[in-house]
């Protein structure tokens, strides 16, 4: 296979925090300054293929490949291979924040400018009880057969009929061993006094409170409000005694890679990604468990493009392209088939054998998948959460 | 008999200057700033969708006192006490332009307002690098030994500085300095100097001079310039938000919750208009002061 992009380059990595800053503050201006060339929606794609048409997708920042000099990215070669206008926003920086700004034209019933969105799993279940959602136009994407078996029939999406997964992920423990002056081996050493004011823990609720909760014991795929209690408690303590310095988006890597951080919750590929600008760095999935996520496209109601869309879900399932993916985000690709073909490129083999990206089934029984809230229990979760994080 | 003069008729044409002005900001201001009112009472139909229905339901602003009375003192604190500092700041620079500018007086008000010329969220980023735990402030701190007097005083947290409030002060005080700055440099230009003139001729030393002269005379540009930084400093997102911790959030966050994350917009509503009652307090009372200061003419 041609090379795959090197990982990530630290202007890279300032480019995603500038992003997630900017769209944090609500900065447009900056936001589209920031942009990269695949964001740009611009018509590079020269039709060679046949088709044509457009395609609208809005994703996390920095969640593909790029483009690399002489390697275009995903994006530009879906474009030059299916003469498909793809514009690609990475305009997705907190899945809440998203759903706010989509919500007057889909509650109206009047479509948005995308064709698919990639959105955590959770808020997919949202979208899908509200039914804003399309179902994906599966019966034209045969690479789904790639599609990992034990994710075909997700607790969010009961047969699977309008998400796809993108990539997934675990919620754990970062930390910089120099900091920490030891390893870590627990949730509890989050709350090592030791540590005082150099911990941050993440603002998306189900990934920090997940992991608390997995060391309480519980069992987060049937979350419960009496079972939370302690994490709860012991969240608001912490915060209380300055045991906390932040609660973060993704913008925990900046604090993480300058020293400000000694310990965090934070997300496995980017710890990944970081590691290879700063050795120091580790990642823990604690004995207790590790919070499984996923993030997953899906077509909001009212999408013009189905067709287009269709193409751009069988390109990602293609087992080629979804090691390029892979390899340069390094979180858990959702496609079988990606393991081999990374571990025969030179370039990539290291990869092929990261626990973080392809958990063998011990780890992966560690993994849990946070479950479902009903719609009063989680303004009451997030209320609660509110009060510790934004008092 | 006489007959009262016919009262002169207004000409017209100076509203119809000030009417883009005037239809901008009712349309784009006054208006929606008046549906918070009726929004603050309601309650949403259902959790996500965008419904509400009115019920006159003040309870809402007395949860919203309760629960979050305390993030909105805090905030009008974090602004006054950033407000006061930048003052100290901008007057001797004001003094400095206007009386030591000479020539250079364009150039050195250009070098104050540069700053603003950059996104406040790169300002911010741009500070949490220096403040950083190993960042050249904190470094300057600890080799001149004032680390544990500051974290005494409470100006450290655990002897470091980003992530505390001190950080929000001195974040927010950089991006107040043009608007306290230029005030006061425009109030001290216009003061006559041949007032200074008489002042030396009455025997007035420089430190009388500037008390019974300058000081009275600027008094217009310093209020001026509290209310043009007061009222966004209480209202700040960026600070608090990249230079704060948990403790030091203020209440324009808490909005950005309620609204986007907890999806309460009532609660948001009541808490936009306490925060905009509270500041309009305060304005007035400064307006008040600063009427009654006004140099007689």
């Amino acid at each position: 296979m041609p090379a795959v992009p090197h990982p990530r380059s630290r202007r890279a990595l300032l480019r995603r925090l500038a992003l997630g800053a900017a769209a944090a503050a609500g900065g447009p201006a900056l936001l589209q300054a920031c942009r990269g060339p695949q964001g740009n929606g611009g018509s590079s794609g020269t039709a060679t293929g046949e088709g044509g048409g457009e395609l609208v997708i809005s994703s996390f920042p920095l969640y593909i490949d790029a483009d690399a000099p002489g390697a275009p990215g995903s994006v530009a070669r879906f474009r030059k291979e299916t003469g498909i206008q793809l514009r690609y926003l990475e305009d997705v920086n907190d899945v809440r924040q998203f759903f706010a700004r989509i919500r007057p034209q889909l509650a109206a019933g009047r479509p948005i400018v995308q064709d698919l969105v990639v959105l955590t799993s959770w808020m997919a279940e949202r979208l899908i009880g509200l039914g804003w959602l399309e179902p994906l136009p599966l019966e034209q994407v045969p690479n789904v057969r790639h599609l990992s078996p034990d994710l075909r029939n997700p607790s969010w999406d009961p047969g699977g009929r309008f998400s796809l997964p993108w990539q997934s992920g675990i919620a754990g423990i970062a930390y910089n061993i120099k900091a920490t002056g030891r390893e870590l081996r627990s949730v509890d050493d989050l709350f090592d006094p030791a540590l005082r004011g150099r911990v941050s823990m993440l603002l998306e609720m189900r990934d920090t409170m997940g992991l608390l909760m997995l060391a309480d014991g519980q069992d987060i795929s049937r979350p419960s409000w009496q079972g939370a209690q302690n994490a709860f408690n012991r969240l608001e303590k912490a915060r209380r005694d300055g045991q906390i310095r932040r609660f973060t988006g993704n913008d925990y890597q900046n604090d993480l890679l300058a020293g400000n951080l000694a310990a965090c919750i934070g997300w496995s590929g980017d710890i990944a990604q970081l590691a290879l600008e700063q050795p120091d760095l580790r990642f823990l999935v604690p004995e207790s468990g590790g919070v499984l996520w996923a993030d997953v496209m899906l077509m909001p109601r009212g999408a013009r493009h189905r067709r287009e869309a269709a193409r751009w879900l069988n390109w990602v399932y293609e087992p080629r392209e979804a090691a390029r993916i892979a390899a340069a985000v390094q979180y858990i690709s959702p496609v079988e088939g990606v393991q081999p073909i990374l571990a025969a490129d030179p370039a990539t083999r290291e990869l092929a054998s990261s626990p973080l990206m392809f958990p063998d089934a011990a780890e992966r029984r560690r993994l849990k998948v946070f479950g479902p809230l009903s719609e009063s229990e989680e303004a009451r979760w997030e209320e609660r959460f509110a009060a510790i994080t934004e008092a | 008999m006489r007959r009262s003069p016919k009262p002169e008729r207004q000409p017209l044409w100076p509203w119809l200057l000030l009417a883009p002005g005037l239809l901008w900001l009712v349309l784009l201001y006054l208006l929606p700033l008046l549906g918070l009112v009726p929004l603050s009472l309601s309650e949403p139909l259902s959790r996500f969708g965008l419904e509400t229905v009115f019920r006159g339901r003040f309870a809402t602003y007395l949860e919203v006192a309760r629960d979050q009375g305390p993030i909105l003192l805090r905030s009008l604190r974090t602004a006054g006490i950033a407000t006061a500092l930048g003052l100290l700041l901008a007057y001797p620079l004001a003094l400095l332009i206007r009386f030591r500018g000479g020539r250079w007086q364009p150039l050195l008000i250009g070098l104050v307002v540069l700053p603003s010329l950059v996104s406040q969220l790169v300002r911010a980023i741009a500070w949490s690098t220096l403040l950083g735990d190993h960042g050249p402030v904190l470094g300057a701190i600890g080799a001149l030994g004032l680390r544990d007097g500051l974290n005494a005083l409470g100006l450290l947290r655990d002897g470091r500085l980003l992530n505390t409030a001190t950080a929000v002060v001195l974040g927010l005080t950089t991006t107040l300095l043009p608007f306290l700055v230029l005030p006061l440099v425009v109030a001290l230009q216009r003061i006559e100097p041949r007032l200074l003139e008489a002042a030396a001729d009455l025997h007035a030393g420089p430190l009388a001079s500037f008390r019974r002269v300058v000081w009275p005379l600027s008094r217009p540009g310093l209020s001026a310039g509290l209310l043009l930084s007061l009222i966004p400093a209480a209202g700040d997102v960026v600070n608090p938000r990249f230079l704060g911790g948990p403790d030091d959030r203020m209440v324009a966050n808490t909005i950005e919750n309620l609204l986007l994350v907890q999806l309460q917009a009532p609660r948001a509503a009541a808490l936009t208009l306490l925060l905009m009652a509270l500041v309009s307090v305060v304005v007035l009372l400064q307006l008040r002061a600063g009427t009654e200061e006004l140099p007689l003419p």
